[in-house]
């Protein structure tokens, strides 16, 4: 298991953006595949920043471990900022001309709907944000 | 990598070219350029992406805020988006509301 701890700062965006394309990319996701999980990362660690930290008048951590077996790889970021399940987000109105369009919950959508599956637990006053994405199979000569 | 826009303002039209990673931490720079355009009173807003590598959120909401303070008249191109950032317009029902363009040509609009 690899681990990574960041700064939960927006500062912090670019270095996990790199950490998951190249993780991502080195356990053999495509390049879609990689993108939309460094995109699903990326969102939520922009919450955790922006709204668990910041707005909240904190500031800490945020660690990414990866975890990788034969079918998936696993993304955990844990953070110590206030409690917030992304699931209870409400969806945005896809329907809706652009200029009536609330802003926010866009980056929450694209995260969850972007990846596989999507897990999220509070333990020990830590939030854990779980990404898993399913790996190619991997091809017998 | 690092986020870089530079405008051009010809009459009705501003024209971007946005280079490197649109997330949280790089958006107020367009945001910024984005002003100038609503400013002059632009009626159109080209941005040409080729060569952007990512788009979060934050790029999104830079064009609706764009699309809001600009007037819902305004159209806005998307020109030569990467498939990755072109699927990321799809999923979030942004195609409907800008012009996606592989090349951008002013005798053509």
């Amino acid at each position: 298991m690899d681990v990574l701890t960041v700064p939960g700062n927006l500062d912090s965006l670019d270095i996990i953006g790199k950490y998951m394309v190249e993780t991502a990319t080195r356990v053999g996701l495509d390049k879609k595949a990689a993108y939309t999980l460094r995109l699903a990362v990326d969102e939520i660690a922009t919450n955790i920043a922006l709204y668990g930290y910041e707005r909240a008048g904190l500031a800490g951590m945020i660690t990414i471990r990866t975890a990788i077996t034969d079918d998936t790889l696993t993304v955990t970021l844990e953070d110590t900022a206030i409690a917030y399940d992304p699931r209870n987000t409400p969806a945005p109105d896809l329907d809706l001309p652009l200029d009536m369009r609330p802003i926010g919950g866009l980056g929450v959508f694209l995260a969850i709907e972007g990846v596989d599956e999507f897990n999220y637990e509070r333990v020990d006053n830590r939030n854990r944000n779980i990404f898993v994405m399913k790996r190619p199979s991997r091809v017998t000569v | 990598m690092a986020f870089i826009v530079t405008s051009e303002f010809n009459g009705d039209t501003a024209l971007m070219n946005l280079t490197g990673s649109l997330d949280a931490s790089s958006a107020s720079a367009l945001s910024a350029e984005v002003n100038k355009a609503v400013v002059a009173k632009c009626q159109r807003l080209v941005l040409q992406v080729s060569s952007l590598d990512y788009m979060a959120s934050a790029g999104l909401r830079v064009i609706l805020f764009a699309k809001q303070k600009m007037g819902s008249q305004t159209d806005i191109y998307v020109v030569g988006a990467q498939e990755t950032i072109k699927d990321t317009l799809e999923r979030s029902g942004f195609d409907q509301a800008v012009i996606i363009m592989d090349s951008y040509d002013p005798a053509q609009v």
